[in-house]
């Protein structure tokens, strides 16, 4: 999408760095998600789906440590990774920003003073 | 879930345990009910109340997002679903690899600095602000509304169900019941429930209304870590227990590759004499017919009985096994312990049971894809819908407004980045040791088929019983009751949350003081547990269905604008607005033409996508299109949440 900014805005402003890590980082996450997605369920329909036409012999079934196999390695064996890969990014990839002070009730105090606006204009 | 369940003898014996367990929670919920509401004392009440004052550290913030997610259908359908389908579950779960970190790490940093900014306390709050537009924060107040009431309503009847399973054999609680139907049976509105159904649905809705009314956000997100706790150990109790009972996970997975698919249906029973006191057929009494090779087995799904001076009982329910090596070791199993089998001669006629749609008469469906289906031609999980579940779980996730809320209430980055490992670490124990237990549970407890949806407190009873630990089964069999009760909690404290904060302060009286904002809020929260619990009463036809419609219909619709919203800063109010709407209406689309379609409340798949797919992707575009065509927003809002602010840094 050619509309999502670069680092720096349009007129040379900065943006907000929690802004740009955020984005960073859900950028990284989505491409995890993507990747996981192209290898779990192509390999398990692959390897676990049985063919049109094919018998299954339960002699013939593989498994790893009583799991079926294309289970181990299409479901398990990544969900392992992606939890190591999650450790890795908490730890050493996402950013510990300065969230800011909560501005409680500013919301409501500036539509307080719209409000208040309005009725001094309503009544000139 | 069934609106009626059976369950055996067995299940009676760890009724008190269960009793005793519910009573020690519910006295734990309310103590952290209590001390909640000195909070509410010192602080911002609204922001407290709503929010907990964004002050959520690790083990809260993980923990109330985990429970909140898991919900009852993790320790009820969950693990109904692998019983049912077999191994094809893990992949069907597959995508809760990701789950911490999509849905939590997609958008909670942004989500929470972005509230912040603005002072929001809900999830409306930030669409209106962010946009400074009324009308965006009317449309999400009302779509949540509108959806969570169905699902508060839905989630109310399944925690009444599952307090029923833990008590209906507990003779006070009959007695209870007895009464209940007594004092009712006069009042019109109440004459055709069950009174052991309303009982339930009493205590449990008073009880989270009291809980959830005084003690806010707080209560429910301490009770939610609690029951997270319990859920967890729970788990890990059973696995272990499992394994061993059933003879190691290898010897489990070789047998269910034999296995084909059982068959469900009916049969009469008729004995040569008549008894004097009648003749009860309990739920899971087996039954067998002819001999040697034509030897045919059954096992009775639901209570029957031959009435006294009569010989037959017609329309038994049962499930057939039709694996020959499965007929073999339960017949093993009956001869050194016979107790549950009909204690004098009989004879069984009139069979008539139905095979399953996809996998009948074949063997290995229970340890390959897409798993057997017993209405489904195509089986449990066909690819496209293995695609569809990998969206739903990771992706749609992110985009429930009651997970957003809680993404709004951490108290800094670092317990958010700390919270999403916990969380992973905590799916990872829950969710695949699940398909492991429930693997198992096949093989410890066959011919469950017909009543799956029993099969987790069916299987805390028999794995603690066979150790000699039933009291361990009170707290097994809390598990599902602690996950429906964290759901429910927080989706009673967002409807009331969108009705005074996003309707009346914000669109009706700004200036309302904070003492009378106080009351409303406990009233209001107060009213709408009361109309829910009085709506599962008489709960609405399709009201399983109606869940999954409404979880992927706000993910539908909340996701698409909330990611622009966050982090697009050329979006506007009228690419967001149009976003929310077409999301809503593809999604609606999909069910409306299921519906004309097929006669039932079920969704139309366009290219055999689950419509939660349809819904993302027309949100997606409606906003990135509508938004181009119409003017940039103001610099100023550009300004406020996209720009360094002066004081950062």
């Amino acid at each position: 999408m050619t509309s999502i900014p670069q680092d720096t805005a349009p007129d040379g402003g900065e943006y907000d760095p929690v802004y740009l890590n955020a984005r960073r980082e859900a950028v990284v996450i989505f491409g995890v998600w993507v990747v996981c997605l192209l290898w779990s369920v192509p390999y398990c329909y692959i390897a676990g789906f049985p063919k049109e036409g094919q018998e299954f012999l339960p002699e013939t079934l593989s498994t790893v440590g009583g799991i079926p196999s294309w289970v181990f390695w299409g479901i398990l064996f990544p969900w392992v990774l992606a939890t190591l890969f999650t450790t890795w990014f908490c730890f050493f990839y996402m950013v510990d920003d300065d969230l800011g002070e909560a501005n409680e009730g500013a919301d409501i105090q500036e539509e307080i003073e719209e409000l208040h606006a309005a009725e001094q204009e309503g009544g000139q | 879930m069934s609106g009626t369940l059976s369950f055996s003898p067995l299940l009676a014996a760890g009724s008190n345990a269960a009793l005793i367990t519910f009573l020690i929670y519910t006295l734990a919920v309310f103590g952290l009910a209590a001390v909640s509401n000195q909070l509410l004392k010192s602080k911002s009440f609204l922001s407290e109340y709503f929010l907990g004052s964004r002050s959520l550290g690790v083990w809260a913030f993980a923990l109330t997002f985990a429970a909140t997610s898991a919900s009852g259908g993790s320790f009820t359908g969950f693990p109904s679903k692998i019983y049912t389908h077999g191994w094809t579950l893990a992949l069907w779960i597959g995508s809760y690899m990701v789950v911490p970190i999509c849905a939590m790490g997609l958008l909670g940093k942004r989500l929470n600095h972005v509230a912040r900014i603005s002072g929001s306390i809900t999830v409306p709050d930030v669409l209106r602000d962010r946009f400074h537009s009324a009308k965006f924060g009317a449309l999400a107040t009302l779509l949540i509304v509108f959806f969570m009431t169905f699902n508060l309503v839905a989630q109310f009847k399944a925690g009444s169900y599952i307090l029923n399973t833990l008590l209906k054999d507990v003779e006070f609680f009959q007695f209870a019941a007895l009464q209940t139907e007594s004092m009712t049976s006069g009042i019109p509105f109440l004459a055709g429930v069950d009174p052991a159904y309303l009982l339930c649905l009493l205590f449990f809705g008073v009880a989270v209304i009291i809980y959830t009314t005084y003690g806010g956000f707080h209560a429910v997100v301490w009770t939610d870590v609690m029951q997270g706790i319990v859920m967890v150990i729970g788990v890990m109790i059973m696995l272990p227990l499992a394994l061993t009972q059933v003879g190691g996970l290898q010897h489990a997975t070789a047998e269910m590759a034999k296995m084909m698919p059982p068959k469900l249906g009916t049969l009469s029973v008729t004995i040569d004499q008549p008894q004097d006191v009648g003749l009860n057929i309990d739920a899971q009494t087996w039954l067998k017919t002819g001999s040697g090779e034509n030897e045919r087995l059954f096992r009775v799904s639901e209570f029957a009985s031959i009435p006294k001076g009569k010989l037959t009982a017609t329309d038994v329910k049962v499930v057939e096994i039709t694996t020959p090596e499965e007929i073999v070791r339960i017949n093993g199993q009956l001869e050194r312990d016979p107790s549950d089998q009909l204690q004098i001669p009989y004879e069984v006629n009139n069979i008539d049971v139905k095979e399953y749609a996809y996998g009948s008469g074949k063997r290995g469906g229970y340890v390959t894809g897409p798993g057997p289906a017993p209405s489904n031609v195509n089986g449990f999980l066909p690819l496209s819908l293995a695609i569809s579940f990998f969206f739903m779980w990771a992706i749609s996730g992110a985009g429930q407004p009651s997970s957003m809320v809680r993404l709004m209430a951490f108290n800094s980055s670092t317990t958010l980045r700390r919270s999403i490992f916990t969380v992973a670490i905590y799916y990872g124990l829950i969710y695949f040791p699940l398909v492991v237990i429930f693997c198992c549970a096949r093989l410890l407890l066959p011919g469950m088929d017909a009543t799956a949806d029993a099969i987790m407190p069916e299987m805390a009873v028999h794995l603690t019983k066979n150790v000699g630990m039933l009291w361990l089964a009170g707290l097994l069999v809390a598990a599902p009751f602690a996950a429906v009760m964290s759901t429910v909690d927080s989706f009673l404290l967002m409807i009331s949350s969108a009705l005074v904060r996003d309707v009346y302060q914000r669109n009706i009286n700004p200036e309302v003081t904070e003492k009378r904002i106080k009351l409303m809020s406990y009233v209001c929260t107060a009213v709408v547990g009361t109309g829910a619990m009085l709506g599962a009463i008489n709960p609405p036809q399709f009201l399983q269905d109606i869940i999954v419609y409404t979880g992927s219909g706000l993910a539908a619709c909340f996701l698409g604008p909330m990611v622009f919203t966050l982090y697009w800063p050329r979006a506007n109010a009228h690419g967001v607005i149009a976003g929310m709407l077409a999301g809503f209406a593809a999604h609606l689309s999909m069910y409306v033409a299921g519906f004309v379609i097929k006669q039932r409340f079920e969704p139309y798949r366009l290219f055999n996508f689950d419509p939660i797919i349809v819904g993302l992707f027309v949100s997606f575009l409606a906003v990135y299109v509508v938004t181009l065509m119409t003017p940039p927003p103001p610099e100023e809002l550009v300004n406020k949440y996209f720009r360094r602010r002066p004081n950062a840094g």
